[in-house]
This record gives structure tokens, sequence and C-alpha cells, in this order.
């Protein structure tokens, strides 16, 4: 009996313990697809905090994740008399820097030479403030101080203080630095470190000592706000960007949500003529790529719908968001997933209504919008989720002013506004990261109603 | 003017530094000319790909009334009779002469007999070296009197001082950099209106440009991981490149401290000539503007000598009047400076044609920059 | 009176329901579509007035060359990717469909790649495959490290082979992919390659760093295929593109396989089937729509490529990214030369066709008797 007993428990146990491992396998399998799904992003995030993304080797290895660096950064914006997170260099405040060479044996160990340079922007609208201040002509540099020296294998290794006063009574945003050495002389490390190094290693140099932790993490994130702004209403483009799409996808999302129940429903439940015909038709139109009837939408749009926008005093529809808007009121595949869902209900509440002598406006709006609910949020998700990533459509119709584009045709003046040769990736990829945010964020909120959408209707691509 | 009648003008040109530099224009030159005449202008920049967009718009019939015209394209759009002929304005003009402008830049832009367009700046190559490689080596840095021998001496002798750690010249494998040194060796593009590439003077240019390449004398920017000239001295893996003043401001973003000096393009040895492209942009009335004599009073104002000394002082393009040739710009002592005289002296050095290829547009060169 | 005006009421309501979408389909659909076929036959040209010119446009689009490479990229696009999607969505509901904790998790971030932006995600893959890209440096990484894994795979398969035979020596019934034993053979040659390495026996690989170019090219791959190959940055798009939909699908097989009743496996598993036989006369029967809806909407999908080729843009070589849509588009719009209205729209009708034919064959050939309606 009792060898009985302890042979059943053992084999339980090995049920268990093959589970364990089973499962074991599973998070194995389900971890490597995420890396695969989730990694793309997160490398793209990571690397858009670098100065250069597309240094080689690509790795994970970004200066501006390193703890030695955000204490640096922040102990410097301390000192220039800002917050240590947003930095800046106020009047009579010095900034104390420290920085350690190797001087191979045979090179004569002198200081490095400091300059506060005057750095010209070669790009955008920053290229013609020639006639600005500059931090360079009012801060004053105090002769170099040697402050530790170590014998090594091959030379010697040499600590300087470096300080800078600013005794003008203004303040500044921005202090750059370059140190110069002799040719041959390493560069060990700093209390932040240089954002380019040059000159075959002779120049370390700074973009701004002062800026603080979080615009020293973030600092293509930064210029992709603060370089690209409309100079006829000063407004920054992308914020409006973002705020335009929003706009756009909310009231697309509205008029969708009123005219796709209100069509789904009369397909679904109400006899009229030429219903099937309607059906097909819309099934057919599914399948028919925007690239086809663009051309006659765009010139509709150029007439102004035939001319009748004249009667509201407009003009052409390109380039408004009236156009953009107008021509997608209502997606056929919206329409299709509320009729899907309405067929889907019972009749039972419909019939009693009509038999108490409900209208169908009545019954429409009083008892089936409500039943509605459920696929009125998985729509939601869906349209908002289309509008916002719309590309082709605002492609066509939006040119020009720059104030006028969604955040996707936005984002793909990026790849002109920073290719002066070859792409400045630093702020395309932080330009794309943000703008991906929002709909992430949305999506784990409302993950529920992203998968019902998708399950339910199978409508996207 | 026109009764007080209040016009504004619309121009249409490239996004990036170009809006940054217009709108300036149309601040300090623009408005305060014709404020009272009552003109205004607005900038629309546009960002992505100014061509179709422009040629849509004309269709639309929602075009600027002002526009830029790249001489690589202009062509065609002259032809389909989008762009109004200026000749007329320019007889009535009194700030804006055709002999003002450089006579080179205003041909490329003549088609039979009329004018369409003003040149507002110009660009040739120049070859942009890294002063550090050279100095560490010991060698002269390049200059204007170098043939193409010479200079491939130099390279070579760099190559060898770091051991083969550096190239000589980024070779970008297309037309717009190898067709200067064809020119240089006396090729002529077209004979009789035929292409002409079994010309000796091509094969010439062809294989000293490539055999650079073969010797170890020069990289392509893709070897290196980047795009172009500019980006390749970048990496300082190059001793110079082949560019025009557009490298510039690329190089104040990118490579701040960078040591570099600019000279003409090298001689051939036979012909003793540089070659050389010109590549310009012009402003262009819409020929269906119905504004085109404000429109005209604009461009007056943006190529005004004012407005030229302006941009030219600044560093941000090369104006296309003769009589800023001996403007002490020039004379700068600021590597910038420097280099956008050569661009401006490249501009007359040599056999120097202008950066198109009749109507064919990009067309010409695709099969041959594989 | 009062009846005759609700009665009205009542007659008119669907047109009334109706109105807002009949407004913008037959406007921006219905009536588009018909315009692009008469533009078809036309020279229209955005500045004159079109001219018939029969069935001209159609006969010059197979003689352009741009055209039939933008047919044959469009095709090829679309069969492999709807392929290898499906596949891959399949595979990947089957391991998603475990009830263990945290799966929500899983499912959050296998689906993101599908609710961000093709331009998002375009960019990011445009960054990654750069001559100095990512994807090159992973490249060169494996070829460094193909010797540490191809000792890591054989002794994987070596000890996973020993440890099945001798339990089935033994008598016991067990699967050559047994997963509990994966996990200890995994853990085993882990141990034993990193042994190897540290001792110096197995060492890196000096190489040097791949070079693929993956986007300004014009070469085609598989370079044996011969006419069937591809440009290499069609396949870059491809990468992109499967893993971009990949998720979408995966959810729509995941709803299916839940709907699967066990009843079904718990036969099969009486009378001895094992687990493949489970997958492949069980699982995929089961999900016969599901995969006609996932290849219909794959195919109308991948055949209106257009935003990757827009995006890339003068990054590649256009021969070796466009596709149907984009000359659509690219004639309409060209650059340095007039629209060509009559031709897009050829192709526009043709592009219409293609689709309709396909998804038409499709469900001839799947069996499926039912539409899309299901």
């Amino acid at each position: 009996m009792k060898i009985q007993q302890n042979h059943t428990s053992d084999i339980n146990l090995k049920i268990k313990r093959r589970r364990w491992t089973n499962v074991g396998a599973i998070y194995l399998i389900l971890l490597l697809f995420s890396v695969l799904f989730m990694g793309t992003f997160l490398f793209g995030a990571l690397s858009s905090l670098k100065d250069d993304p597309s240094s080689w080797p690509p790795t994970l290895k970004t200066e501006q994740l390193s703890p030695k660096n955000w204490i640096g950064a922040y102990i410097l914006a301390r000192q220039g008399g800002g917050g240590g997170f947003f930095g800046e260099l106020k009047s009579g405040h010095e900034v104390s820097f420290q920085v350690t060479y190797k001087y191979p044996m045979g090179i004569k160990i002198v200081p490095p030479q400091v300059i506060v340079p005057k750095r010209f922007k070669g790009s955008g609208r920053a290229a013609l403030e020639l006639d600005r201040e500059f931090v360079a002509d009012f801060v004053k540099i105090i002769p170099v101080e040697e402050i530790g020296r170590i014998s090594v294998r091959d030379g010697n290794q040499v600590s300087y203080k470096i300080d800078i006063i600013n005794p003008s009574q203004k303040d500044f945003d921005e202090l750059p630095l370059d140190l110069l050495v002799p040719y041959k002389v390493d560069f060990l490390s700093a209390t932040l470190s240089p954002n380019r190094i040059e000159r075959l290693g002779r120049v370390q140099s700074w973009n701004n000592l002062v800026s603080g932790v979080i615009p020293y993490i973030f600092h293509n994130h930064f210029r992709v706000f603060n370089e690209n702004y409309s100079r006829t209403t000063g407004r920054r483009l992308f914020t409006t960007w973002i705020f335009n799409s929003f706009f756009i996808s909310i009231i697309k999302v509205l008029t969708t949500l009123m005219f796709a129940s209100m069509a789904g429903y009369a397909l679904a439940r109400l006899k009229f003529y030429g219903k099937n015909y309607l059906f097909v038709l819309i099934l057919f139109s599914m399948m028919i790529p925007g690239q086809v009837t663009f051309i006659s939408n765009y010139l509709v749009l150029r007439d102004g719908i035939f001319g009748l926008t004249k009667l509201f005093g407009g003009g052409s529809l390109l380039n408004t968001f009236t156009g953009l808007i107008i021509s997608g009121l209502v997606g056929a595949s919206a329409v299709f997933i509320m009729k899907q869902f309405f067929e889907g209900l019972p009749k039972e509440m419909e019939e009693s209504a009509r038999i108490d002598g409900a209208s169908t406006y009545q019954i429409f709006s009083k008892i089936m919008l409500p039943l509605a609910k459920p696929a009125l949020g998985a729509l939601t998700i869906l349209t908002f989720q289309g509008v916002w990533n719309e590309f082709f459509w605002p492609l066509v119709i939006i040119t020009s002013p720059m104030d006028k584009f969604t955040l996707t045709i936005g984002l793909l003046s990026f790849k002109d506004t920073y290719a002066s040769g070859t792409f400045d990736w630093g702020p395309i990829l932080a330009g794309a990261i943000i703008s991906a945010l929002p709909i992430i964020i949305l999506f784990i909120v409302f993950q529920r109603y992203f998968v019902e959408g998708a399950s339910f209707s199978g409508i996207k691509g | 003017m026109e009764g007080g009648v209040f016009s504004e003008v619309r121009i249409v040109g490239w996004g990036g530094t170009d809006q940054s530099i217009v709108e300036e224009l149309i601040n300090k030159f623009v408005v305060p000319e014709l404020a009272d005449k009552g003109i205004t202008a607005v900038y629309e920049p546009i960002v992505d790909d100014f061509q179709k967009n422009l040629i849509n718009s004309l269709s639309a019939g929602t075009a600027g009334d002002l526009f830029y015209m790249d001489i690589f394209w202009a062509e065609y759009i002259i032809k389909a009779g989008q762009v109004e002929p200026l000749d007329n304005y320019l007889a009535k003009s009194e700030v804006l002469n055709k002999d003002d402008i450089i006579p080179s830049l205003l041909d490329a832009f003549t088609f039979e007999g009329k004018v369409y367009g003003i040149p507002k700046d110009f660009n040739s190559l120049a070859l942009v070296y890294n002063k550090d490689l050279f100095d560490i080596a010991y060698i002269q840095y390049p200059n204007e009197n170098d043939t193409w021998d010479d200079l491939e001496n130099k390279l070579a002798k760099v190559v060898e001082a770091f051991d083969g750690e550096v190239t000589g010249l980024a070779l970008a494998p297309e037309f717009a950099r190898f067709g200067a040194f064809a020119y240089a060796a006396g090729w002529e593009p077209f004979v009789d209106g035929k292409t002409n590439l079994m010309d000796p003077a091509f094969k010439e240019a062809f294989n000293w440009y490539t055999g650079l390449k073969e010797k170890g004398l020069g990289v392509m920017p893709a070897d290196i991981g980047q795009g172009w000239g500019g980006g390749a001295l970048t990496t300082e893996k190059v001793a110079a490149a082949l560019e025009g003043a557009w490298i510039l401001g690329f190089l104040r973003d990118n490579a701040p401290n960078l040591k570099y000096g600019a000279t003409l393009l090298p001689k051939n040895p036979g012909t003793g000539q540089p070659g050389n492209f010109i590549y310009t942009v012009a402003w262009g009335i819409n020929a269906n503007s119905k504004n085109k004599d404000a429109a005209f009073k604009v461009m007056e104002a943006l190529t005004s000598p004012a407005a030229q000394q302006w941009i030219l002082e600044r560093g941000l393009a090369i104006p296309s009047r003769k009589a800023l040739a001996d403007n002490p710009y020039f004379e700068k002592d600021t590597p910038e400076a420097q280099a956008n005289k050569i661009v401006f002296l490249g501009a007359s050095a040599g056999n120097v044609k202008p950066f198109k290829f009749k109507e064919y547009g990009g067309k010409w060169m695709e099969p041959r920059n594989n | 009176m009062e009846n005759r005006w609700s009665s009205l009421k009542e007659k008119t309501a669907p047109y009334v329901l109706l109105s807002p979408f009949l407004f913008g389909f037959i406007i921006f659909f219905s009536y588009a579509f018909i315009r692009s076929l008469y533009f078809s036959f036309t020279d229209y040209d955005l500045f004159s007035v079109p001219n018939w010119v029969g069935i001209n446009n159609y006969i010059n689009l197979f003689k352009e060359r741009l055209f039939t490479t933008a047919l044959k990229n469009s095709l090829t696009f679309a069969i492999i990717v709807t392929t290898l999607q499906t596949i891959f969505a399949l595979l990947l509901a089957v391991a998603m469909n475990q009830k263990i904790k945290g799966i929500r998790f899983f499912r959050t971030a296998y689906y993101m790649p599908s609710v961000t932006s093709s331009i998002v995600i375009t960019l990011i893959f445009m960054w990654m495959f750069q001559r100095r890209g990512v994807i090159n440096y992973l490249l060169t990484l494996l070829r460094q490290h193909g010797l540490t894994i191809g000792v890591f795979l054989t002794l994987l398969t070596g000890i996973q082979l020993l440890l099945v035979v001798t339990e089935k020596i033994r008598g016991r019934p067990v699967e050559y992919l047994e997963p509990s034993y994966i996990v200890i053979s995994i853990i085993f040659a882990f141990i034993v390659t990193y042994v190897l390495k540290d001792f110096g026996i197995i060492k890196l690989a000096e190489v040097k760093a791949v070079d693929i170019f993956w986007l300004n090219t014009r070469e085609k791959v598989p370079s044996w295929a011969g006419p069937l190959a591809f440009p290499r940055p069609l396949g870059a798009i491809m990468i992109l593109n499967i893993w971009t939909t990949v998720p979408t699908f995966m959810i729509l097989y995941l709803a299916g396989l839940q709907g699967i009743p066990k009843v079904l496996y718990e036969a099969a598993e009486v009378d001895g089937a094992k687990g493949w036989q489970k997958f492949w006369y069980i699982t995929i029967p089961q999900l016969k729509h599901i995969t006609f809806l996932v290849v219909t909407l794959g195919l109308i999908g991948t055949l209106q490529m257009f935003d990757q080729v827009k995006i890339i843009g003068s990054q590649a070589p256009l021969e070796s990214t466009i596709t149907l849509a984009y000359y659509v588009y690219d004639s309409a719009f060209p650059g340095a030369s007039a629209p060509k209205v009559g031709m897009a729209s050829a192709a526009a009708v043709i592009l219409a066709l293609l689709t309709l034919t396909i998804v038409l064959i499709q469900k001839k050939f799947s069996g499926e008797g039912r539409d899309l309606r299901d």
C-alpha cells in the first residue's frame, strides 16, 4: 500500500516537473519572438539617443545612457546656475570640468588648449543667426590647472581641471567647448563624454556642457521640436503636426462612428431597393486600392466637389483639412463591420419595439446604438489607428504649407530636412519614435479593443 | 501701384535652409521696398520632391507666382509653356539688367533667344581637402597649378604616410563629379546632336578617375559607409573630396573643427585646363499667374545687389551678379570664405558647362552611373 | 395626414440612414472608379482636354519596361509575402495559444508592429538596412560566431537525440521534440560550448564586415532563381512587411484556434495521434475559413503596397522597388515630364482587375464556398 502511494506521488512529481519544463520552453519561445517584434523598436529608441545613430558597429552602448554622464551633466548644469535636469549658464557662475589624457613617451606634456567656440549652424533656420550673441564673447577661461599625474607603462596619465566663468550680466542656455591636444595624445575620460572626437583625436568637442540631464539624454528629441518651426506662424511644426493628426483622427472617428452605424444598421436590418447590389459593391470597394481611384478624387477635390464649395465661398479643397476629412467621412470597411455586428444581434427587442409603434429612427437610436457599444469601441480604435497612420491621402492632398501636414507626411519631410548628403538619423529616428508613442500608449490602454477589432473584422491592410 | 490694389506674391521653393534664407530676404528686402506699392510676398516651401509638386500645382492651377527652377529640369516646364518669358519685363526694369548677371548662368535659362529665368545663385565643384592629413604627412597642399598627375602624386604620398589607413580622393561614382574631368580633357557631351561617349577625351578622363580607385588612391563614399564626398570627409579617412559650396553648411554641423582647404580642380595635363560644372537655380514666373507684374517686382528685390550682398556675406550662397566678384567677403581669411571664392572662380576656369542635358533631364545619366 | 407623414418617414428611413455614407461612396468610389475607367481610354494629362485613344494605353503599358517591372514586382511581392506571413501567423498563433501567466504581455509585444504606421516602421527599417546598419552588423556577428553556433546546435541535437533514444530503449513513449528535454539539452549544450570557448578551442572567425547593399542596388536575389529572382530592395520591403502584418493575422488565427472544440483533440489522442498529426489533421482543416480570410486580406494588402516604395524613395533605384500602385501614382504625378493620366488610369484598372482575379482564383482554389461575408 505504502509502496503504491510512493509510486503515484513519484509519477505526480514527474508530471509536475515535466509541466514546468514545458512551460519554460514555451516562455523561451515567446521571449525570442518578443525580441524580434519589440527589439526593433527598442533598438531604434535607444539609438535615437545617440549622437550618431549610424556609427559602426551599431551597439547598444550609448553615452547618453551612462549614469556617469548623467551625473556629469547634472553637476555641470548645477554649477552653471540652472537646474540639474534643465540647465543654463547664469551670470556670475563658474563651471568646473575635469579631463584626463594619456601622453605617450616622447610627447611633451602640455595642457590642452581650451576654446569656447562660436558655433554656427550649417542648416535650418539657425544658419542665419549670425548676428546673435555668442557665449564665447562673454565667458572667461581660467588657465588650465594640472591636478594629477600618474606614470603608466608607456607614458603618463595626466588630469586637468578646466574652469570657465561667466562674468557678464547675461544668462546663456549653452556652453560649447573644444579641447585641443597634440597629435597622438589619447583622450581617456572627462566629467562628461564629448559629443565628437575630431581631427584624428586631437580635438574633443562638446555641444553644450550645461544642457542638464534631460536635454543631454534626449537631445535628438529636443532637436525634433526645436529645429522645425514655421517661419510664418512661429509655431513648432512637430507639435502642430501632432495636433493636426489628433484633430483629423478625432473628427474622422466621430463621423465614422455616426455614419457607419447608421449605414450598417440600414444594411443589416432594413429593406430597401438595391440592398444586395450595394453590399456587393461595398465588398468590391474594399478590395480596390486607393491608387485606383485617387486621380478622380484628386480632381474632384481640386475643383471643390464639382464647384459645390464655391457656394460656401470656398475654392479648391486641396491643401485643406476639409478635403482630407470629406473624402473619407466613413470608410466602406467601417460600414461592413457595423453591418456584421448588427446582424449578429437578436431581433426580438427590435420587433417588440416595432409592435409598440416605435419608428425606425427611435429603434436605431434608443435600442440598437446602446447595444452596439462594444463594436463602436473597437471601431473607434480601428479608425483612430487607421487615420493616425494614414499616409497616401495626406501625401496627395496636403503639399504645403508645412503647418498643414499630418504627422505621417511631416515625418516623410524629415527625410529631406535631415538629409544634407547623408541622413542625420538622430532626429529622424527620434521623430519616428515620438510619433509612434501616442498609438502605442493607446494600444496598451485599450488593448482589448484593438484585438477585438482585428479579430472580429479582419479588416486591415 | 495699380490703384493701390493689394497683391500677394506666392513664392515656391525648397524647404530647409532655403526657406529661412528666402523668408529673411523677404523681411529685409522685399517688404521695405514694396510694402507701399501694395505688394507682399509669402514663401511656401516644398519639402518633398519639389519638381513633382511644382508640376502638379502648375497643372492644378495652384502653383505659386514665382518659383525655383533648377537648370537640371527647367527646360521641360519652359517648353511646356508654363514659364513666362522675361524679356519685356527686363526691357522696362530699372533695377534688373541682363548684363549684370554672369553670362554663362543667364545663357542656361535662355531658350530661342528668350530669357525665362533670373539665376539666383550658383555653384561649381572645388577640391576640398583635409589639411591635417597633408600636414602630418608633410606634403604640400593641393593647389590650382596642379595637374592630374601632381594631384595623384600628392594623394599617393598621403596614403603612404598613413600606411593605407587613409585614402586619397572620395570618388562619387556619378557623372556629376566625373564629368568635370571629361570636360577638362576637352570632351563635348553632344556632337551633331548625338551623345559622344567614344571620344578619346572621355576615355582618358574615365581611365584616370576610375584608375585612382584601382591604385588605392580613391574610395567610393559608400564603401566607407557614407553617401557622398562631404560625409566621407567627416570620417577623416579621405584626404580630399570634390564638392561645391553646399558642403560648407554640412561641415559646420558635422565636423565643426575640421581643418579644411579648397582649391580649383586639377588641370588636365594635355589641355592644361581644368573642367567644371555649373549648377544653378533661377527664379521663374508662372505663365498663368495673375500677379506677373508684382511677381517680377519681387524678383527684382530678391536679386537686387543689396540682397545678393547680404547672402554672400553670410556665406549662404554664391550670388549671380558679376559685380560681386571683387567683394571684400572673398578676401576674408576664413576657410569658408576661401572655399566660396574657389567655387566662384571655378565657374569661369577652364572648360565649364552647365549641369544639364538638353531636355533629357536626369534620364541621360542613369545608365552611365552604373 | 399625420399617418402619411410617418409612413413616408418610415419608407425613406433606409435612404436617410444611408445618405451620408452614400454621399462619399458615390463620389469618392463609384464615380471615381468609373472615371478611372474612362481616363484609361484617353490621353488626359491634367492640362488639356482628354482625347479618346481606345486601348492604346493598355498596349503601350505592356511595351513600357517600368510597367512590366512594376507588374512583376507586385506579383512576386504579393505571392511571397502572403505565403510567408500566413505560415508565420499560423505558427505564431499556435505558440501563443497557451494558458500561461503573462500571455497578455506577449500579445501586447507582438501586436506592436501592427499598430504603428508604415512611415515609422519604414524609417526604422531603412536605418537598419543601411550598409553600415544593424542588419549587416547582425549578419557580421553571425558569421563571426558561426563556429560557436554550429557547435552549439550540433551539441543540442546530439544531447536531445541521446536523451530521447535512451528513453525509447527503456520503452517509454516520448516525442523527438519533447520540450522538457529540449530545455535540458539547451542548458547542457550551452555549458559545453561556453567551456570550449573559454579554453580557446572554438575561436571567433576573422571576417570582414558584411557589406550587403539592401537598398541601393539593382541586384536580384536569389541569384540562382533566374527570371524568378526579385530585386534585393524589394526583398528588404518583404521582410519589413511580413514583420508588420504577421501579428494582425496571428490574432485572427488565435481567435480561430480558441474556437476549435477540445473534444476533437481528445478523440485524436485516444486514437494515438502525435502532436504534429493533430496539427495537420485537426488544426489546419478546422482553420480553413480563417486561412481563406487571411490569404484574401493578405493578397489585397500586398497588391496595394505603396507607402514603403514612396518612403524609401531615392534610397533605392526605382526599378528595384516599384509596384503597380506606385507606378499609378508616379505616372499621374511624374517629376520632370507631363502627367500621363491615361497610362496611370490604365495601370490602375489593371491593378483592380488583378486584385479581383487573384482573390477569385484563390477562392475557387481553396474550395471556399462562402465569400468574404464569413
